[in-house]
């Protein structure tokens, strides 16, 4: 972590500081995107879905701020170990949320759809798969401005109670869907929006990972068993339970970002 | 193979008079390898360097305590010669410093006092040095010119080339670009890493940058004490001692 000490050149610490200021604003936006994307679906509210879509525009300046203040740092100062460390994944992590906050829009859009026709009770479904990747958001973001490795390890394997909610709403809504009916088509917008929060999750895991290699300098990227090793060590301290299943272990998960679907549609 | 204690430094401590500039250095610098002394000024990089090649000892009230071993064989060893230590570790200066000679005769120095005169021997040595020091193709018609109608990166190739024509296993750099601009530190940079291929390097070096980009090791020293000692690689990404962290990254108040 970066020590407390100040800088020889006063700049640099201002530049530091406004970086870190620029990825905690860009976390909450984020976070309240995707919170509004679910009220604006759950609560049939057409303005807070809008309202989504037009603030998305927000976290994508923020994330082209970072960037470039991200490589003045890098240009100017030549940052070595936990300064180098926290200028990369800075820039990382904002890349992350920006997508995250497109997975909002993405819902806000379905949203927008689904409220010109009449409510289906089954849109409740997503509600258990939202809070999951809320949680998994929350504590990324918590992790990485913390550099607390344990917490950003944990993520990882947190995150496959998430596919399995995924899995489960997913095979329900299928079932809604090879019934038919006029309904469908509504059915068929919960089946993304799950998808997205599935996909929110995976972003998560990548904050999480930037949290580990900003505190220990560890790429625990593709590693389950390091990130397993990490939270052994680091044990979080507030977690509900024992994020390490048993026969987890081994098995190296995919990493969020390279397979599809994960962009604006 | 490469032998990972080629240079020795056994609990070495070393006192200018009163004034105790190391204090038990302990270190492995290994055979044809970059190893770089960082520290901020008067931490006893220099001080370091200059006993690798007893250069104190000209220094009165000076004294050590430790050892520090050549390929196994103490420097202070009474049997040890200095005049044939020299001969075995090359040095290179801040400042470059070619003799009032020709280009030729500043790399035939050693060999002259040591009575070597076979022409064809020196012709030999003159280019393989002069080549070994990436200048050949730049002076080999300017020969037998003034080595001080060089440029600054010029001359401090000559005085490396100078520095390894005798064929040392040694090559000791105390700040060798801190007087050269941009573009001839950068040729000195990567005249560096090619003549590790032949020789152990030990170079001092105030430049950080310097330090990542061409030495293999990095050694960190603080008011006369060796902090941290590793790949270079690792004491900048991602040192283990909070006092190597503070100063690589400028947070030293």
């Amino acid at each position: 972590m970066r020590s407390n000490t100040p800088h020889i050149i006063r700049e640099f610490d201002e530049a530091f500081l406004s970086l870190g200021g620029k990825v905690s604003t860009m976390a909450g936006q984020t976070r309240i995107n995707l919170e509004r994307s679910i009220q604006g679906l759950l609560n049939r509210d057409i303005d807070l879905c809008r309202a989504v879509i037009a603030d998305d525009a927000d976290v994508d300046e923020t994330e082209r701020e970072i960037d470039a203040e991200g490589l003045d740092i890098l240009m100017r100062y030549h940052p070595v170990a936990s300064d180098l460390r926290k200028v990369i994944s800075s820039m990382k992590v904002a890349a992350n949320l920006e997508r995250i906050s497109d997975h909002a829009v993405n819902i806000a859009k379905r949203a927008k759809k689904m409220i010109s026709r009449p409510l289906v009770s089954e849109a409740k479904l997503i509600e258990p798969v939202y809070s999951l990747a809320d949680a998994l958001l929350r504590d990324a973001v918590a992790a990485y401005i913390d550099s607390d490795s344990g917490l950003g390890a944990s993520l990882k394997l947190r995150d496959k109670e998430l596919d399995k909610a995924d899995k489960r709403t997913t095979a329900r809504l299928s079932e809604l869907l090879e019934e038919g009916g006029e309904n469908a088509e509504l059915f068929l917008h919960l089946v993304f929006v799950v998808r997205s929060l599935e996909r929110v999750g995976d972003l998560a895991v990548n904050i999480g990972e930037d949290a580990v290699f900003l505190d220990l300098a560890e790429d625990i990227r593709y590693r389950r068993k390091a990130a397993v090793a990490i939270v052994k060590e680091h044990p979080v301290g507030n977690a509900d339970e024992d994020p390490v299943q048993p026969g987890q272990e081994g098995d190296e998960g995919e990493r969020a970002g390279e397979s599809t679907g994960s962009g604006n549609e | 193979m490469t032998r990972e204690d080629f240079i020795a430094v056994d609990r070495f401590s070393f006192f200018y008079g009163e004034k105790q500039a190391l204090h038990d250095i302990d270190m492995r610098i290994p055979e044809r390898r970059v190893t770089a002394l960082i520290g901020p000024s008067g931490c006893g990089k220099s001080t370091l360097l200059r006993n690798m090649n007893r250069m104190n000892d000209l220094i009165d009230g000076v004294r050590h305590r430790g050892d520090i071993r050549l390929n196994g064989q103490s420097l202070y060893d009474p049997k040890v010669e200095v005049i044939s230590l020299r001969k075995r570790v090359g040095m290179v200066f801040q400042k470059y410093n070619p003799f009032a000679k020709t280009v030729y005769e500043n790399v035939v120095f050693s060999l002259r006092v040591a009575g070597r005169n076979r022409k064809r021997e020196l012709d030999e040595v003159v280019e393989r040095s002069l080549r070994s020091a990436a200048l050949w193709e730049e002076v080999k018609d300017r020969l037998h010119d003034s080595a001080f109608g060089l440029s600054g990166g010029q001359q401090q190739r000559l005085c490396i080339a100078r520095a390894i024509a005798n064929q040392p296993e040694i090559l000791l750099m105390d700040e060798p670009c801190a007087a050269l601009d941009p573009t001839a530190t950068l040729k000195i940079e990567s005249l560096i890493r090619e003549l590790k291929e032949q020789f152990t390097i030990v170079i001092v070096t105030h430049n950080m940058e310097q330090a990542t980009r061409c030495s293999d090791r990095t050694a960190f020293l603080y008011m006369g004490r060796l902090i941290e000692y590793g790949d270079t690689k690792q004491v900048f990404e991602n040192p283990r001692e909070d006092e190597t962290e503070a100063y690589i990254s400028g947070k030293f108040s």
